[in-house]
This record gives C-alpha cells, structure tokens and sequence, in this order.
C-alpha cells in the first residue's frame, strides 16, 4: 500500500540541476579535504614524512588553511542547494527496490550525514565552541575520511547520470535554471566575501561574519591560546632561563638571550581555525642557540612550554624547520617585547607550520 | 567507463573503511552517531521542508528569479552566522568573536535586499 507521500512538482529538482550544483560542491569538497589532509599531516606527520615537510613557500600553510576554511563555508551554502535539489527523492516509493538500491540509499544517508556534519562541527569549531561529548580534531579527521569515500562511491554509482546531464541543453537549461545557479553562486560569493578577510588581507573591510577579524589584535595579532587558559603568569617566568641541551647543555637568561645577536624576520601566523596575519619577529634564531649547545645540523627538537597543560604543551619539530634561516626564538613581536599573550618571556617562530606549532612561553628545547 | 566507475567506487568503500577505522576505537562515538543522526533530522524535517515552503510561495511572486537568488544569498549569510549568535558563554579571548554578529548580519541582509531592488527595477526598464 502506498503511503500519502508529499508531490513535488518544481522542475529544478532534477538530475542537471543536481549535477551543476554537484560539481560546485563536489570541487569545495574535494579542495577542503585535501587542505585538511596537508593540515593534518603538518601537524602529525608519520615518521617517515616528517623530515619532508617543506619550509617553503612560508605562508603555505596560510594559504591552504585558508582554502580549508573558505571552502568548507562555501560548501555549506552548496550542500544545502544540493540537498534542496534531490530532496524529493527522500519520498521515493517504493522506499528501495531492489537490495542493492537499499545499500545504494543507505551509503547516501552516510554521505549526507557525513558532510553536513562535518561543515557544521567545522563551522562551530572555528568559534572556538565545543558542544558535542567527543574530541573535535580526531573526529573531523575521521569522518573527512568517511565523506571523501562515500562522495567517491556516490560519484561511481551516478556516473552514467552525471555523464548525461554534465552538459547544458537547449529546452532543458531554461532562464528558471540559469537563475537558480546564478543565485546560489551569489550565496557562495556573499559566504566568502564576508568571512575570507580573516586570511585575505586586502578583503579585511568586508570581514563581517567571521569569528576572526585581524584588526582586532594586541601587538598588531590576534590571539588563539591565551595565558590565561594556559595558566601561564608573568610570575611562571620570574627566575626564568631557557634550557637548551645537546652535547653542550646550557641554561640561558633572557637579559644574555637579549644580548645576542638578534634577526629580524616576517613571518604569518596562520590558525588552523582559518584566519593569519603577518608580522615581524625579532628573536635569536634556533640555529645559533643550537650551535653554542654542539648540536649538528639534520637535529630534530622537542620544544616545551611553561604551560600547565594543553595538548601543544611540547612540540616536536623535524631538523629542516630547526635549521632554516628564518626559524626564531623569538623576543620581540611588530618591535615589542612579546605581551604575556603572545609568549613573553619567548616563544617559536618558524615557516609554514600550523599556528599551534609555534609554541609559546618556551622553557626548554630539547636535541633529539 | 566501466573500468573507471569500479576504481572510483573502490576507492569510495577504501575511504569509507578507513574513516570507520579512525573513528570506532574512539571515545564519545555515540555522541557521534547521535549528531550524525541530528544532521539528518534538522535538515530533513526542518531546514528541507521549511526552504520548500518559502519556495512555494516565491514561485508565485513576480520577479522571482531575483527574489529566489536574494532568499538563497540571504539564508547563506544567516546559516554561517547563526552559531556565533548562539554561542552561550564569554568569548575564550578578546580576539575571537569580535565582531557585533546580529548587526553584521543586518546590515549583509540589507545589502542584499538593496541589491535585489536594483536588479528588479532594472530588468523592468530593459
């Protein structure tokens, strides 16, 4: 017996509309999770990898945790259009034909799920908000994994579909169409013309909507993690004197760090929550604190922090990052002592790393 | 094409797999599978149907190629906005959620209304 089931008579509900908004979203998807992945993979390289990470270009992770971030708020807008789209057939009947058709409706539950899930812990996530019972970061990474796979399957199962309407028609691509399409691309533009300026800098006037804005900073920064939430007080550094091992172990002041020689270098701070803003650092660079402790080049470090607690407390950082030129134990931020909130009495600055990598508050670096 | 429909397929189940194995062993997994099943249910039950709705009615609008494309513009702005303005509790620091959400949003909605009067008005003329 066949149920009272909604009609929809709206012709945009169809195939090619699904298809143009697919592949929107589809390229959104396939751009954030590939920024995801080299985001992961900054952070927790396997073995094997970290000592390939690039140094170069140094706002490269800038630039893709950007795209992770801008992508993943234009795929909101487009899964929603692509939802809006298909939606009819939810009230398919009969509800599966034959088993394959029920694995078939089953695997789309998971992708539909799967994605609109994930935007939206991402979206919340980037308000440095935490409403669910389980670890954000493990379980982003987990299910980007599970979208990516089921969007595959998906585009395998629909392939013939896609084949056929991935082209425009004449008498199917009507004004109707065409003006849908227009306006979800005006969506797209107004999400990411609203909330880019967090990274972009020349489109910061129209930052409106994010939860960033980087003209509201101390010392010309925003902040992610502040001293308070580390626990961390100006009194945590009285006494304080950075110690360094390596075949020459040593222990140093900040009045003898301050006496030698100091570089100057420019250099992003990009968040994985997806904003960034350059600065410049004066600082001793890692190199020459390693090289008074004996400790060879190709060294890799484990760098800690005077923090209580936090997952970044200690930081591990592969030999090419420790002996690049330009990596700092910085001082001074934009020619200020760094405030209490920016690391005082010093902290890691390097290029292309994630921005909870440049460690704060610095105590101790380790030679491994 | 065949060929091609298997690879990807393949590849699909391999991701689908290796997402359930980062993410079964993991502590708080109903909570997973509960906003998992959230997502389903706020879009299928309320945000679907409410958007056909509003759809409805837009179809008997004239002009409704620009209203359509305000209302989608609209809800854009307002479903990436509305976590901030229900955000409970202080900011974790004076540098995020610095901006004055409700009113940002006023004024992109009135921006695009703006717009949309414009582009009605001149398709008229043509």
């Amino acid at each position: 017996m066949r149920p009272t089931l909604p009609q929809f008579r709206g012709r945009l509900h169809d195939p090619r509309t699904a298809v143009a908004i697919g592949r929107w979203l589809g390229t959104a998807v396939l751009v954030c999770f590939l920024t995801g992945l080299i985001s992961h993979f900054l952070q927790h390289p396997p073995g094997w990898m970290a000592g390939l990470l690039p140094t170069r270009p140094t706002w490269g992770y800038r630039l893709t945790q950007g795209l992770h971030v801008a992508s993943g708020l234009a795929a909101i807008v487009l899964v929603m259009a692509k939802l809006w789209t298909v939606y009819p057939r939810l009230f398919a009947w009969p509800p599966f034909r034959s088993p394959a058709h029920l694995v078939e409706r089953l695997t789309i539950a998971l992708l539909v799920a799967a994605t609109v899930f994930e935007l939206f812990t991402g979206l919340i996530n980037i308000l440095q908000w935490y409403p669910w019972p389980f670890s954000f970061t493990s379980t982003h990474y987990a299910v980007a994994w599970i979208v990516a796979g089921s969007l595959l399957l998906h585009l395998a199962v629909k392939a013939p579909l896609i084949r056929d309407n991935w082209r425009s028609r004449p008498g199917v691509d009507t004004a109707d169409r065409r003006a849908l399409l227009t306006g979800v691309g005006a969506a797209v533009g107004a999400v990411t013309l609203t909330t880019v300026g967090q990274a972009v800098t020349p489109l910061r006037a129209f930052d409106l909507l994010a939860p960033r804005n980087p003209d509201v900073e101390t010392q010309g920064l925003p902040i992610n993690r502040t001293a308070a939430a580390a626990q961390v007080t100006y009194a945590s550094s009285d006494g304080w004197a950075l110690e360094v091992t390596g075949p020459k172990p040593y222990r140093i002041t900040l009045a003898e760090l301050n006496a030698l020689p100091q570089m100057e270098v420019r250099l992003p701070i990009a968040c994985v929550e997806g904003w960034s803003a350059n600065a410049w650092w004066t600082g001793v660079p890692i190199r020459d604190l390693l090289d008074r402790a004996g400790v060879p080049r190709g060294t890799s470090l484990r760098v800690e922090s005077l923090e209580v607690w936090g997952y970044y407390r200690t930081m591990e950082m592969p030999a090419q990052y420790a002996d690049d030129l330009t990596t700092l134990l910085a001082l001074r931020l934009n020619g200020e002592v760094l405030s209490l909130d920016h690391g005082y009495p010093a902290r890691i600055i390097a290029p292309n790393r994630p921005g909870v990598l440049q460690t704060k508050w610095v105590s101790r670096i380790e030679a491994l | 094409m065949r060929a091609l429909r298997l690879a990807l397929g393949a590849a699909g189940v391999a991701g689908i797999v290796t997402g359930l194995f980062f993410l079964l062993p993991q502590p708080g997994l109903w909570g997973v599978v509960v906003w998992f099943a959230g997502a389903i249910a706020l879009h299928d039950a309320l945000i679907g149907p409410l958007v056909l709705a509003v759809g409805l009615v837009v179809a008997r609008l004239p002009d409704r190629a620009v209203v359509r494309g305000a209302l989608i513009t609209m809800g854009g702005l307002v479903l990436i906005t509305v976590p901030a303005l229900l955000r409970p509790g202080p900011s974790p620091n004076p540098t995020v959620l610095v901006q004055p959400y409700g009113r940002n949003l006023l004024i992109c909605l009135a921006v695009v209304a703006v717009v949309a009067v414009v582009l009605v008005v001149l398709r008229r003329r043509r």
